[in-house]
C-alpha cells in the first residue's frame, strides 16, 4: 500500500482555520460567533522599539555608582530628550532618552528604555463560525466552501472577487489583458504570467493572482508584491491542472480569501484559496484523508515531464520499473485521457481531494 | 559478565524528515540476513500527525512481502517474537524528522571560544541563527544591537562561551548581562534556555546575573585554554535539549519509544556510533568516515586516531536547503557538477519544486544531475564544518586533505537510490576526495545508523547484523596523492585475484579508472607509485600490497589529483563531468 501526498482541491467542504497570535494576547471572539474576514478576533501588544543606554560608560562612572546618578526609576515613563541620568561636578555629563517609552530594566551600568508596544490585530481571514477559542492565543473558525491548495506562494493574506482572465488552463496571464475592471480582484491565469502582468496588476491594485506556473526569474519580483500570488502546479511554465482551473472558473465572480503563505516543513503551511459557499450539508467525501492509493484514484503528476497533468490510476504494478533516469522504482499506470497509460513513480503522484 | 541473549529477528526503522524506512533482518543459519524493506512518506504532518503511522506504513510493505505481522490489533508492536513467527525479536529506531535546535552562540573571540561553541553545536541537529562575538568580528555590535539580534533570532538556546579558565571576567559578564536583558524582554512562553560554557570560575556570578530571567544550564568550559578544546559537556547538554525539546515533541514519538528497550536515537548520533564500531573493527592507524545526506540535514561522522567527531549541517539537505545552498555557494559551484548546461534560474526553479513536493523523485536526467550536484556540495560544506575538529595524527598526513580512511560509509536516499552504483561512488569521490586506499560502503536501505542504536543494548547483535546486507560494498578506491602533468604515468597496479589470475594497469595523472572486482570477490593489490606519489602505504613513493574486497562498482583508481580541479569554461566542465560519469558507468 502507498499513502500518497494529498492536495485539497474540493468544490465544497468544511474548512477549519486555526488563527493564532504571535504571542499571548486578548481574544475577542467567542464560540459560536459569526465572523467576517476583516473582523479582528484577537489582539496582542508586541514589544516596540527599545534602546539600551550604557549609562556608566556615557557618564564615565563605575557601574557601582550608576544608581546615584540616575534621574529615573524602574517603570517610569520617559519622553524623548528627557534626562535620565546626570553626573554633576567639574566634568558634568547627562544622558537623555532617545525615544518616548518606559524604563523597564537596569543593571550592569545600563538601563533599558522600551517604547510603547505596537498593536497586532488578528483578523478572521475567512467568513465562518468560531468553533473553538484558544485561550490567549486565538480561535478556530469553521467555514463551508471550496478550497484549493497551491504548491508555492508569496505574500500574505487577502480577500477579493475571483476574476478568471484566461479561457484555458494552458494560456498565460498577459499584462495587456489586465484592465481597470481588475481592480480589487483575484486574477486567475493559466500556465504562468509575464513581467508585464505583474506590473499591471500592481498598478491596478489587484488583491491577488493565482497561476499554474511561475517562471523562476520572476520569483524575486513576486516576493516583493503587496498582494499574494499562488502557484498551483510548480515553478516553470506549467498549465494549471484542469480540476483547479474548472473550480476557479465556476466560482468566477465569487469572493475568496487567499493566502500566499508557505512553510514547506514543520507545521506545513500551504498557500490556499477559500471560497465561502452557502451550504447546509456537505456531500459525502469521495476519499478520506490518508487513504492508500488504489486503482481508480484520480491523481495529479508532481514532477516533470508530466507536472500538473491529471489522470486516473489504472494499474498498480507489483514490481518496480525503469524510468528515464535509469532508476527502478515502484509506480502506477495512469490514464491521462489521451493515448496509452503512462508509468509514473508512486512518489510523484498526488491525490487531489 | 552475562551472555547476550540471541535475537532471531531485528526490525530497524528510521523516521526521516521526508521518508520513513523500515528493514527486517532475520537469523538464517546463525547469521543475520536482510529479508525485506519498506519505505513510505513520513507522517509527522496532517493528516496523520503521528510518526508511528509512517513506521506502520513502511512495515506494512514488509508484511506484504513476508506475510508476517508485526503489530497487534491495537497497533502495538509485537515483541519479543511469538512462536508462530509473528512480531519481531527486537526493534530499534532512529529519528531525524524533528526540527533542529535554533541556537544563538555568544562568546569573546570568534576564532577561539565561539568557534569551539560552534563545533559543539554542530554535534547535534542545530541551526545557528546568530553569532555574537566580543572581538568586533560581527561588525562591533552595540549592546542594543546584540539584544535586537537575539530577539530577531528567537532561539531555543543561547550558548554562552568565552573566557579561558582564570581568564577574562568583565567581558564575559557583560555578555551574560546582554543575554539576560534580551531574555527579560521576551514573553516567558518563548524565552530561550541559556547554556553557559565559559570560564567556570564565573558560574556563580552568571547564575546571579541571569536570576530567574531564563532556565540556565551550565557545561564545562568549551575552551579552557587557548589551545585546548572541550566540547563533550556542551554537546551533551545540547543533545539533551534536542532530544527533550525537539525530538520529544514529535507527534507519536512516545508510541515508538514504547516499542523498544532502546529509546529512539537521533540518526546522526546513531551514525556516529556505527562509525565508532567500524573503527574498532578495523585498522586503528587509519580512520573511518560516515556521511549521511538527508532531505534536511547532512552529517559527517568520523573517527581518526580513536577520536570521534560529529558534524551536522541542520540547514543543508537534498530537499530542504537547496535554494539556500545555491545562494551561499553560487550557481556555478553547483552547476560545475552537471554534465549539461543549466542556468541559475532553472536550477532555482527545480530546487523549489523539489522543496514543495519533498516526497517526489527525479524523473528526468537533468533533475537527477542537479540533485546529485547538490549532494556533492552539501557534503563538501559539511566537511568544512567537520575538518577543524580533526586533530593531527597518524591518519592525517596532509592537513588540507581528507585523512586516510579504511572505510567510508555513505548513506542517504540520493546515494542509496542512485540509478547506477557508479553515480553513488562518484558523488562520494567528488565530495569527499579520499586519499590512499579506502573501501566505499553504501548504506543500501538508509538504516545502517539504526544498527548503532541496536549496539546500545545488544552489541553482539549489532556486530553480527553488519554483515546482513544492510551495508553493501560499493568499491575499493585507490587515490594517489602528488603533483604531475596530466597524462604522466604515476602508478603501476597489479591485481592478483584469489584464483591466481592477474593483470596489470598503468595509471596516468588525470585518469579515473574502474577495474573489475565483483562483490564478494577479493584480490591482492600491488601498488607501485612513481614520481613520489603517495598511495597511503607509508608515505610518498612507498610501494606495497593490500588485500581488498570487490563491490558493486569494482576497483576504482582515482588519479584525478587532490584537490580536484575544474576547467574555467562551463562547457569544458560539462565535458569533464560527462567523461567522469562515463568512466564510472554512471
Amino acid at each position: 500500500m502507498y499513502y500518497p501526498f494529498e492536495t485539497r482541491v474540493t468544490p465544497l467542504t468544511s474548512v477549519r482555520h486555526k488563527r493564532t497570535l504571535p504571542a499571548p494576547g486578548e481574544v475577542f471572539a467567542r464560540v459560536g460567533d459569526r465572523v467576517e474576514p476583516t473582523q479582528v478576533v484577537a489582539r496582542v501588544n508586541l514589544p516596540g522599539d527599545f534602546r539600551v543606554l550604557p549609562v556608566a560608560r556615557l557618564l564615565g562612572v563605575p557601574i557601582s555608582q550608576v544608581r546615584r546618578h540616575l534621574r529615573v526609576s524602574l517603570g517610569d515613563e520617559v519622553r524623548q530628550g528627557q534626562v535620565v541620568a546626570r553626573r554633576r561636578g567639574l566634568i558634568a555629563r547627562s544622558v537623555k532618552s532617545p525615544i518616548d517609552g518606559a524604563v523597564t530594566a537596569s543593571g550592569g551600568g545600563r538601563i533599558l528604555i522600551e517604547a510603547q508596544p505596537t498593536t497586532f490585530d488578528l483578523r478572521a481571514y475567512v467568513y465562518g463560525t468560531v468553533s473553538n477559542v484558544l485561550e490567549h492565543y486565538g480561535v478556530v473558525i469553521e467555514t463551508m466552501g471550496a478550497v484549493i491548495q497551491g504548491v508555492w506562494g508569496a505574500g500574505g493574506e487577502s480577500l477579493g472577487v475571483i476574476k478568471c482572465m484566461v479561457k484555458s488552463p494552458d494560456q498565460p496571464l498577459r499584462g495587456k489583458a489586465i484592465d481597470p475592471s481588475c481592480h480589487g480582484t483575484v486574477l486567475v491565469g493559466g500556465a504562468g504570467l509575464n513581467e508585464g502582468a505583474l506590473e499591471r496588476a500592481q498598478e491596478l491594485q489587484v488583491r491577488g493572482i493565482v497561476v499554474g506556473g511561475l517562471a523562476p526569474e520572476l520569483i524575486s519580483q513576486v516576493k516583493e508584491l503587496p498582494f499574494p500570488v499562488i502557484v498551483t502546479e510548480g515553478i516553470g511554465t506549467v498549465p494549471m491542472s484542469m480540476p483547479i482551473f474548472r473550480l476557479l472558473a465556476t466560482n468566477d465572480g465569487r469572493e475568496a480569501s487567499i493566502s500566499g503563505q508557505v512553510q514547506p516543513r514543520w507545521d506545513i503551511v500551504r498557500p490556499e484559496i477559500v471560497i465561502p459557499l452557502p451550504a447546509e450539508t456537505l456531500p459525502p467525501a469521495q476519499t478520506q484523508p490518508g487513504t492508500p492509493l488504489a486503482v481508480g484514484t484520480p491523481v495529479r503528476m508532481a514532477r516533470a515531464p508530466y507536472m500538473g497533468a491529471v489522470g486516473t490510476v489504472v494499474a498498480l504494478p507489483a514490481h518496480p520499473r525503469r524510468i528515464e533516469t535509469g532508476a527502478r522504482v515502484r509506480g502506477a499506470e495512469v490514464d491521462l485521457g489521451q493515448g496509452a497509460p503512462i508509468f509514473v513513480p508512486l512518489a510523484n503522484l498526488e491525490v487531489l481531494r | 559478565m552475562t551472555e547476550e541473549q540471541r535475537i532471531d529477528s531485528i526490525l530497524l526503522a528510521d523516521c526521516g524528515t521526508v521518508m520513513t524506512k523500515a528493514v527486517l533482518l532475520e537469523q538464517v543459519a546463525g547469521q543475520y540476513r536482510f529479508v525485506a524493506q519498506g519505505e513510505t512518506p513520513t507522517t509527522a504532518e496532517y493528516p496523520w500527525s503521528d510518526v508511528a503511522a509512517g513506521i506502520h506504513h513502511a512495515v506494512e510493505r514488509i508484511s506484504e512481502a513476508t506475510g508476517r505481522h508485526f503489530f497487534d490489533t491495537s497497533g502495538n508492536l509485537i515483541s519479543p517474537e511469538l512462536a508462530g513467527g509473528q512480531g519481531v525479536g527486537m526493534f530499534a529506531a532512529t529519528v531525524s524528522a524533528s526540527q533542529p535546535l535554533q541556537v544563538v552562540l555568544a562568546g569573546l573571540v570568534r576564532d577561539l571560544s565561539v568557534a569551539s561553541a560552534e563545533r559543539a553545536a554542530a554535534g547535534t541537529y542545530s541551526l545557528v541563527k546568530a553569532i555574537l562575538a566580543n572581538d568586533g568580528r560581527e561588525g562591533g555590535l552595540s549592546g542594543e544591537e546584540r539584544v535586537r539580534t537575539i530577539l530577531d533570532a528567537a532561539p531555543d538556546v543561547i550558548c554562552i562561551a568565552g573566557g579561558i579558565e582564570d581568564g577574562a571576567v568583565t567581558p564575559v559578564l557583560e555578555l551574560v548581562e546582554t543575554v539576560a536583558l534580551a531574555c527579560s524582554m521576551m514573553d516567558t512562553s518563548v524565552r530561550p534556555r541559556l547554556l553557559y560554557a565559559g570560564n567556570s570560575r564565573l558560574r556563580q556570578r552568571v547564575v546571579n546575573i541571569v536570576g530567574g530571567q531564563a532556565d540556565l544550564r551550565v557545561a564545562d568550559n568549551v575552551r579552557p585554554t587557548l589551545t585546548e578544546e572541550n566540547l563533550l559537556s556542551t554537546q551533551a547538554e545540547l543533545d539533551t535539549l534536542y532530544v527533550q525539546d525537539k525530538m520529544g515533541l514529535l507527534p507519536g514519538i512516545d508510541a515508538v519509544s514504547g516499542w523498544s528497550p532502546a529509546p529512539p536515537t537521533p540518526t546522526a548520533h546513531a551514525l556516529g556510533r556505527l562509525v565508532q564500531y567500524l573503527w574498532h573493527l578495523g585498522d586503528p592507524s587509519r580512520g573511518v568516515l560516515g556521511v549521511d545526506v538527508g532531505a534536511a540535514n547532512t552529517t559527517v561522522a568520523a573517527v581518526f586516531d580513536g577520536q570521534p567527531c560529529l558534524a551536522i549541517r541542520g540547514d543543508l539537505g537534498i530537499t530542504f536547503g537547496g535554494e539556500q545552498l545555491l545562494q551561499e555557494r553560487g550557481a556555478k559551484t553547483i552547476t560545475r557538477w552537471l554534465p549539461e548546461p543549466m542556468n541559475s534560474d532553472e536550477a532555482r526553479g527545480l530546487l523549489i519544486n523539489k522543496e514543495m513536493r519533498p516526497v517526489s523523485i527525479q524523473q528526468e536526467p537533468r533533475e537527477l544531475w542537479l540533485e546529485q550536484a547538490l549532494a556533492r556540495e552539501a557534503i563538501r560544506m559539511t566537511l568544512e564544518v567537520a575538518r577543524p575538529g580533526w586533530k593531527p595524527g597518524a591518519a592525517r598526513p596532509y592537513s588540507h586533505l581528507l585523512p586516510l580512511c579504511d572505510t567510508i560509509v555513505v548513506s542517504g536516499g540520493i546515494l542509496a537510490h542512485a540509478p547506477r552504483p557508479g553515480q553513488a561512488a562518484l558523488i562520494a569521490l567528488d565530495s569527499l576526495e579520499p586519499i590512499g586506499v579506502s573501501t566505499l560502503v553504501l548504506d543500501a536501505y538508509g538504516l545502517a545508523p539504526a544498527l548503532g542504536s541496536v549496539a546500545a543494548v545488544k552489541p553482539l547483535a549489532a556486530v553480527e547484523a553488519l554483515d546482513s546486507g544492510v551495508l553493501v560494498n560499493l568499491a575499493t578506491v585507490v587515490t594517489p596523492v602528488g603533483h604531475a602533468r596530466r597524462g604522466d604515468l604515476i602508478l603501476k597496479v597489479r591485481v592478483t585475484y584469489d584464483d591466481g589470475s592477474t593483470f596489470s594497469v598503468e595509471v596516468h595523472y588525470g585518469d579515473l579508472e574502474v577495474l573489475p572486482l565483483l562483490p564478494g570477490q577479493q584480490a591482492v593489490l600491488e601498488l607501485r607509485p612513481l614520481r613520489h606519489f603517495d598511495v597511503g602505504l607509508g608515505g610518498p613513493g612507498k610501494a606495497g600490497k593490500r588485500r581488498v574486497s570487490g563491490g558493486l562498482v569494482g576497483l576504482i583508481i582515482d588519479a584525478r589529483g587532490r584537490p580536484l580541479r575544474f576547467p574555467r569554461a562551463p562547457k569544458q566542465c560539462q565535458l569533464q563531468m560527462r567523461q567522469w560519469l562515463w568512466d564510472m558507468g554512471g
